[in-house]
């Protein structure tokens, strides 16, 4: 466990020193003043939470992207010997990258009550708004890891295949049947029902947990041969 | 150490780069690694390492502490040499201060400070070394460890790797540079045509001796006479083509 959490740390500290950084928190940014350019009425906050986790999916792959690219082919073999085996060092990635995702996501959730709504919401709306982004920040994560390097050694192919991922999720999400993808779509929806909590988050955490996993677990089966 | 009808290729069908090979490597063994560009080198290594997996056939005994020195080390990454070193102490999970004790025997001291993408390829070559080194390696592989190093440092690396392997440890050595081919108690390990096979030492002196091959596969001597001032330029241009070259002395 230890030699894992000191490999993610070595990771965040070469993304945040070579300045990859800057992109995903440029996306971040422009997201954020897409959604709150004009301040959200009290009762809007969690449809605006809705579209925030929708839209910073490709943010929080980008994040993911860049911090598991930033570690060079060869640093990342030294890397698995000073961890002891491989196992650690893709753990050590995906712990690094929930990281820095994390921290991104923190700032999507306290923005809107400093400057984006009318009047800072109630718990529930809160906790609906972190569970959201808690879903985004998985797919993207997933999405992140997929396209990543070691899987996809050529740029541009990682690049599109990332953002035409999220696109084609975006779509598929569009049909009426929620556990044929990642349910973008159907978050948004939701966000704008009653009693979001109880009654819609159970069903779209199951089906969004199920995709994402089933993803990295793909990741983690293909860096067995890609390391 | 064991490496059990080993085989390896890149994809489903690929040609094999490795195949069918047993190789035993018991404790203090020192084994130099030698064959043509592509023959599979350093394949061999990152198996051995544990940062490649086999197609087939299994590696059993590794130990557990395993210090890999790169052939090209990536000077692409945002820190000091210090730093870095510092951050792959913790991760190996030992203190920053065992550093010091490398730096002085690479002669690093006055590299420290300096950010990895600065390093010559010779100074970037020792912190590669340095890292597998932080904590005593029950396994350490050297990728063509010679290369592009000072006198100093060609001069005291057989002496760490005589330590390593005193204590019990196993080093295998990658080596276009023949910088342990006259090293006492060294296996040599050559790969050509997706074997590993052990080569006597005294094969390889009497092919240098008098061309006979003893039993190596049927080699040649050939004699090329250049200005002296540009026989080590050539000799390294043979030895990175793969060639055993050596420099004999000067003709009169």
């Amino acid at each position: 466990m230890r030699p894992t959490a000191l490999l993610a740390g070595f990771k965040i500290s070469a993304y945040l020193r070579s300045h990859r950084i800057v992109q995903p928190f440029v996306g971040l940014l422009a997201v954020m003043i897409i959604l709150y350019s004009s301040r959200v009425a009290p009762g809007q906050e969690l449809p605006s939470y809705g579209d925030s986790a929708a839209l910073l999916v490709p943010v929080f792959a980008w994040a993911t992207r860049g911090l598991l690219d930033t570690e060079p082919d060869v640093q990342r073999l030294i890397s698995i010997t000073a961890a002891g085996r491989p196992g650690r060092e893709v753990a050590a990635g995906l712990a690094a990258s929930a990281l820095v995702s994390a921290g991104l996501a923190f700032l999507a959730l306290v923005l809107p009550p400093a400057i984006g709504f009318q009047a800072v919401p109630g718990t529930a709306v809160l906790l609906g708004g972190l569970a959201l982004h808690v879903l985004s920040v998985l797919t993207g994560i997933a999405l992140g890891a997929l396209s990543s390097r070691p899987i996809l050694p050529d740029a541009a192919t990682s690049a599109l295949t990332m953002l035409g991922g999220y696109v084609a999720i975006l779509l598929l999400s569009l049909a009426p049947i929620t556990w044929l993808t990642v349910p973008i779509i159907s978050w948004m929806r939701a966000a704008g029902q009653d009693a979001f909590l109880s009654r819609s988050l159970p069903g779209l955490a199951t089906v969004t947990v199920f995709w994402c996993a089933l993803a990295l677990v793909t990741y983690i089966r293909l860096r067995r041969t890609r390391p | 150490m064991r490496l059990a009808n080993l085989s390896y290729r890149y994809a489903r069908r690929a040609p094999w780069v490795l195949h069918e090979v047993d190789l035993d490597l018991p404790p203090g063994t020192v084994a130099e690694v030698t064959g043509r560009n592509g023959a599979g080198k350093s394949t061999l290594l990152r198996l051995l390492a544990g940062t490649a997996r086999p197609s087939r056939g299994s590696v059993s005994g590794r130990p557990a502490v395993v210090g890999y020195a790169p052939e090209i080390f990536p000077v692409e990454q945002p820190f000091t040499v210090s730093a870095y070193l510092s951050h792959m102490a913790a991760v190996r999970g030992t203190e920053a201060t065992s550093m010091e004790r490398w730096v002085d025997r690479l002669g690093m001291a006055a590299l420290l400070d300096v950010p990895l993408g600065d390093l010559s390829k010779g100074s970037a070559h020792k912190v590669g070394l340095a890292q597998a080194l932080l904590v005593p390696p029950g396994l350490l592989i050297l990728d063509e460890p010679f290369s592009g190093l000072d006198e100093q440092t060609r001069a005291e690396l057989p002496r760490v790797i005589d330590e390593v392997a005193a204590a019990g440890g196993i080093v295998v050595v990658s080596d276009h540079q023949n910088g342990l081919t006259a090293h006492p108690g060294v296996t040599h390990l050559r790969v050509e045509n997706g074997t590993v096979r052990a080569v006597a030492l005294a094969g390889i002196q009497d092919l240098a001796r008098d061309g006979s091959p003893g039993d190596a596969p049927a080699r040649s001597i050939i004699e090329v006479l250049v200005d002296a001032g540009d026989a080590e330029a050539v000799a390294r241009k043979l030895q990175a083509e793969g060639y055993e070259a050596r420099i004999r002395g000067e003709a009169r």
